[in-house]
């Protein structure tokens, strides 16, 4: 058990995206002391994303950084601590989680893990050599190296046509290669981008990508294959941007007694709590999840009002 | 010891926000070079991290000696300064 108090807090949430950042403003307004930690961008995927048309309240859309900063300051001002930094194991003694951090041991009373999703990875030769120097996951980090180059974007998901869009502001072309026969984007992206984009993307469905192929240092096409004909086909390419689904953020998790499902997200019940006692999860990282941010902000006040009535002893209704 | 600091940014990028978050907590100062406004400028970051990517942290100590941080990489970036 902690001597420090320093070591000691009421709430402890791993990950700093919508869902803490909104579950951070309801527990600090109850008085409740938060600390979160977040090891990327404080926002999460939604800080990397470059445009958001269906968070409420905002009948313009606003951008992914925006979003972040607005929910970063206002949880700031109820007196949520964010510290940059890794929880590397979770464990329950008895009052409280122990927490192995990289500022060192840290418990909490109660522990919110929402440490959300990051871009999946293809598996195909090329990715990992190539990693950073033509193979990206983060359109709004390094679009801008690709002024006047080709692109191509795999995937097709909202994802994959959202960053797709926002790359045309520096890509000459884009090819978007799409495994099935249709994108899986929402009908409006997808008008968006026929409708406003279609001098510079050409979607490519059908297609699988195999390979990344590179020379002298530098990615020069994606081979792929035209899954209707059997036909290999090559696309030329300065860089390649892939958006091919969600990994969660659990690999923290493996040897703990939280339970995951066969992908990997976290099993909860209907009150958000994990196996464990007195730990919750909540918005992308959670099996179940919808995978969107209004879901995810809304989960976060779900969850805090559940660490609410776990601190104070009560069993929620849904829990009985 | 830490001679100067500069960082290579562009302005959507998050994680760029998060090494200016860090170093301004740690107390340290940096000269934000933002490839936005100087893209003349993506070839010098290119050549010093091999990486077409940002952020791109180059921490110049007082002996002259180099280290390149890229991407906000705490496991780095912290004994880089420290």
């Amino acid at each position: 058990m902690p001597d420090s108090i320093e070591q000691k807090h009421q709430v402890i949430m791993i990950g700093a995206g919508p869902t803490s950042l909104t579950a951070a403003i309801y527990t600090t307004r109850e008085d409740i002391e938060t600390l979160l930690f977040e090891r990327g961008a404080i926002g999460g995927l939604a800080a990397v994303t470059d445009w958001i048309d269906n968070y409420p309240g905002f009948p313009d859309g606003i951008s992914g950084l925006d979003l972040s900063a607005a929910l970063h300051k206002q949880a700031e001002r109820f007196g949520a601590v964010i510290e940059l930094g890794e929880v590397s194991k979770i464990s329950d003694e008895g009052e409280y989680r122990h927490l192995e951090t990289t500022s060192g041991d840290m418990y909490a009373k109660a522990v919110l893990i929402a440490t959300g999703s990051d871009y999946k990875k293809i598996g195909v030769p090329g990715e990992q050599d190539y990693y950073a120097r033509g193979v990206h996951y983060c359109a709004t980090c390094d679009g801008a190296f690709y002024r006047d180059k080709r692109l191509v974007v795999v995937g097709g998901g909202n994802s994959a046509v959202q960053e797709a869009m926002f790359l045309t502001k520096f890509a000459s072309h884009i090819d978007i290669l799409v495994r099935g026969p249709a994108f899986r984007a929402s009908d409006i992206l997808q008008h968006e981008l026929e409708e406003k984009h279609n001098d510079k993307v050409t979607v490519h469905f059908n297609t699988s990508t195999d390979e990344i192929i590179g020379q002298d240092n530098k990615v020069v096409k994606v081979v792929g294959t035209d899954k209707t004909t059997g036909q290999k086909v090559e696309f030329p390419t300065d860089g390649v941007f892939v958006f091919v689904g969600l990994m969660p953020n659990t690999q923290f998790l493996k040897d703990s007694a939280i339970e995951l499902d066969d992908v990997g997200l976290i099993k909860t019940n209907l009150g958000l709590e994990t196996t464990m006692k007195g730990v919750f999860a909540a918005g992308d990282v959670r099996s179940g999840a919808t995978m969107q941010i209004a879901s995810a902000a809304g989960e976060g006040a779900t969850a805090a009002l559940r660490i609410r009535e776990f601190l104070e002893g009560r069993t929620s209704p849904v829990m009985k | 010891m830490v001679k100067n600091i500069t960082i290579f940014t562009t302005n959507t990028c998050a994680y760029c926000g998060m090494v200016k978050k860090w170093l301004g907590a740690k107390g340290y100062s940096y000269e934000e070079v933002n490839l936005d406004q100087n893209p003349d400028r993506q070839a010098e970051a290119l050549k010093i991290s091999g990486a077409l990517t940002v952020p791109v942290t180059v921490v110049t100590r007082h002996d002259n000696s180099q280290e390149v941080i890229v991407g906000f990489n705490l496991s780095r970036l912290a004994p880089a300064v420290n």
